[in-house]
């Protein structure tokens, strides 16, 4: 019966944004991505159930929801390291869902970045950054270095440039991630709990970059715990709730007035903790 | 000069474990003297060969006999008292006594240097007094093998050198080879093993993908479940098959197909099959998330494969990689079936010659022993190399920055 109640909300949820969207005046931004009737499924575990969402360019979408509610899940379809068993993922115009499509090009212009920071272990931070960009992009190596050295710079790393990935601290780590994934100057950058393998004195250092990040107008899509960055930092916070998006909206709205039990349960244990 | 091992691990490495045994730990320096001592004393019971130094001064080996004695005695005494004074023998016994330990440390070193004295006369003075016996014997006009053990078997050595040294070279010859060229293989080989379908491919490539992967992992289970020794037989009979349906004859072909060329085939190719399996274990203990994060930058499967998974999974494999190497070198023993004149073949050329099957048998054990020993040193050496290390997961701020100049 409760489960019926969240379609419901889903569902509404779904209406409430998709009229919002999509019957905005002509000439208004179309959304960078556009999720529609999204499922997937593990075996016989249903991960995903009719997701619907837009990221509008620009805007820092957060996902909330406790774990296995398939937060992670959502977000790795955007870029394709889960593959959906139905539904559309629209980025710009083309149908990430649809078959051969060609991912890879699709995919330089999505950063991720993962809550295990995933460096290429067998390289220094330099390269690192700049083995994308010499391998896709055709650029220079020299190039490509002087545009890995600047966003090292922006991340506070630039004298780590020829460190061994292995002996930074795991905030260092998770920084050089956001700048290798910043090289490849995506339109989009996806955060899959950015902090959540981080000791929690050093979760700032984070947060403070991608906090500069979306003040520069990144179009940012970030699966996180953190409450008080999705509440100060993002322009509409995305409730989950066993797969399915309980409710969203505005973080003004969502933090102080949630609609939905399963939101206020949720944020109640955790502004409480 | 990357990067050295970590801390509390430095002080213990920096000296060799041998340095250590004798500068470090006398834990061990009243038993473990008195055995080397003993030994000593039963080569020194031993009789002289003809060669021994030390039979022209039979007072100084008289005086070094009398010394393991008098050590063998104090060991005695001073094990006897730590026994009977097991729970008091720090405070009371006087060999607990810092001076007499450094005292007992010194003799030690004395003990040891005799019994490398006596090892020296007899066992390595022995050798060499064998060898001019056997040389001797050879060299002269009706040559006699000499019946004792040694001298029959350095008798059988000399004469048979360039047999010996024929098998040896090609046993190495094949070993190298053979794995260098494996190793090649067993890339392109394990490249199609791990392929998997992936989302752009064209059904071409798909196609392909499948019969690779399957191709690998048939061509495995074959080679790696029948035994080297028929497949040897399979291939050079096989082949030898092949060309007699040409006009060549069978001169020509023995010219062509020898049996080193059917041996380096044969060891190439089973070799490929074991080192695909090795490499195939270092690169699926690469953590997915780096194909994941390769793979979210844009890199095709392929690039991430070349760049960032291939790189860090062989150097997982290079100890398993390396010890095939040493397999490979027993394994060419096999090879003799189909007639390869490798060290093994030598050995029953030989054999025959003086049917002495045991002293011939412990002269390749021996050379055996060495190749591999040599080998497994020169790997080791080379692993080193490429740092091969395992890394602590999730480091913390806790973990100190270094950075490379």
């Amino acid at each position: 019966m409760s489960e019926k109640n969240l379609n419901v909300a889903a569902g509404t949820g779904s209406v409430g944004a998709a009229p919002g969207s999509a019957g905005t005046a002509p000439g208004a931004a179309e959304p960078m991505v556009r999720i529609e009737g999204l499922r997937k499924s593990f075996g016989d575990l249903e991960v995903l159930r009719d997701i619907n969402l837009d990221v509008m360019p620009g805007q820092v979408v957060t996902i909330i929801g406790a774990s296995g509610s398939g937060k992670s899940t959502l977000l790795r379809c955007i870029n394709l390291l889960e593959t959906p068993d139905a539904g559309h993922v629209w980025f710009h115009d083309a149908d990430l869902a649809a078959e051969h499509v060609d991912v890879n090009r699709l995919r330089e212009k999505i950063g991720m970045v993962f809550q295990g920071f995933n460096l290429f272990n067998n390289m220094n931070v330099l390269d690192n950054c700049t083995l994308a960009p010499v391998t896709l992009k055709k650029m220079g190596k020299a190039e490509a270095q002087e545009v890995a050295m600047r966003h090292l710079e922006s991340v506070g790393l630039a004298d780590f440039a020829r460190a061994d990935v292995n002996n930074l601290s795991g905030g260092q780590k998770q920084r050089v991630a956001i700048a290798r994934a910043l090289c490849m100057q995506p339109d989009l950058m996806l955060f899959d709990e950015p902090t959540s393998a981080l000791d929690p004195e050093i979760v700032g250092e984070v947060l403070e970059v991608m906090r500069r990040l979306a003040a520069e107008g990144m179009t940012m899509v970030v699966v996180t715990h953190e409450m008080a960055f999705a509440k100060n930092v993002s322009d509409e916070v995305v409730f989950m709730d066993k797969g399915v998006i309980a409710e969203k909206g505005a973080p003004s709205k969502l933090f102080s007035s949630p609609e939905h039990p399963r939101t206020r349960e949720f944020l109640a244990r955790y502004l409480e903790g | 000069m990357s990067s050295a091992p970590s801390g509390e691990q430095t002080a213990r490495r920096t000296r060799g474990r041998v340095a250590s045994f004798f500068l470090d730990d006398h834990r061990y320096v009243l038993l473990g003297t008195s055995a080397a001592a003993f030994v000593g004393m039963l080569l020194s019971s031993s009789t002289r060969p003809a060669m021994s130094f030390l039979s022209q001064a039979f007072t100084v080996e008289l005086v070094m006999y009398y010394l393991l004695v008098a050590w063998l005695v104090v060991s005695a005494v001073a094990l006897v008292t730590k026994l009977a004074k097991w729970r008091d023998y720090a405070s009371f016994s006087p060999f607990a006594k810092p001076a007499v330990r450094r005292a007992l440390r010194y003799a030690s070193y004395v003990v040891w240097a005799i019994v490398l004295v006596l090892f020296v006369d007899r066992v390595v003075m022995g050798v060499a007094s064998a060898w001019n016996v056997a040389v001797a014997a050879a060299n002269m006009a009706d040559p006699k093998r000499p019946e004792p053990m040694l001298e029959s078997m350095c008798y059988i050595l000399y004469q048979g050198r360039d047999t010996f040294f024929t098998g040896l070279v090609t046993t190495v010859e094949l070993a190298v080879f053979g794995t260098v060229i494996a190793f090649f293989l067993a890339l392109l080989l394990v490249f199609a093993r791990v392929q998997t379908i992936d989302r752009p491919d064209n059904d071409f490539v798909r196609f392909w993908k499948v019969v690779g992967s399957g191709f690998a992992k048939v061509y495995s289970t074959v080679v790696r479940g029948t035994p080297m020794m028929v497949q040897a037989m399979i291939i050079y009979y096989g082949v030898f098959g092949i060309f007699r349906m040409t006009s060549l004859t069978t001169t020509q072909i023995n010219g062509i197909w020898t049996t080193f060329l059917a041996g380096l085939v044969t060891i190439t190719l089973n070799s490929t099959a074991y080192m695909m399996e090795v490499l195939r274990g270092g690169i699926e203990s690469v953590d997915k998330g780096q194909t994941e994060a390769a793979r979210s930058l844009g890199l095709s499967q392929w690039q991430a494969m070349a760049k960032v998974v291939f790189p860090q999974g062989i150097k997982y494999s290079i100890p398993g990689l390396s010890n095939e190497l040493v397999i490979n070198i027993k394994d060419s023993s096999v090879l003799s079936v189909i007639g390869t004149f490798d060290l093994m073949f030598a050995t029953t050329t030989v054999a025959g010659i003086y049917y002495q099957q045991f002293q011939t048998a412990l002269i390749s054990t021996v050379a055996y022993l060495i190749l591999t020993m040599v080998a497994s040193w020169l790997l080791g050496r080379f692993a080193r190399r490429f740092d091969v290390r395992v890394e602590a997961v999730g480091s913390t701020s806790d973990t100190p920055v270094k950075v490379e100049e």
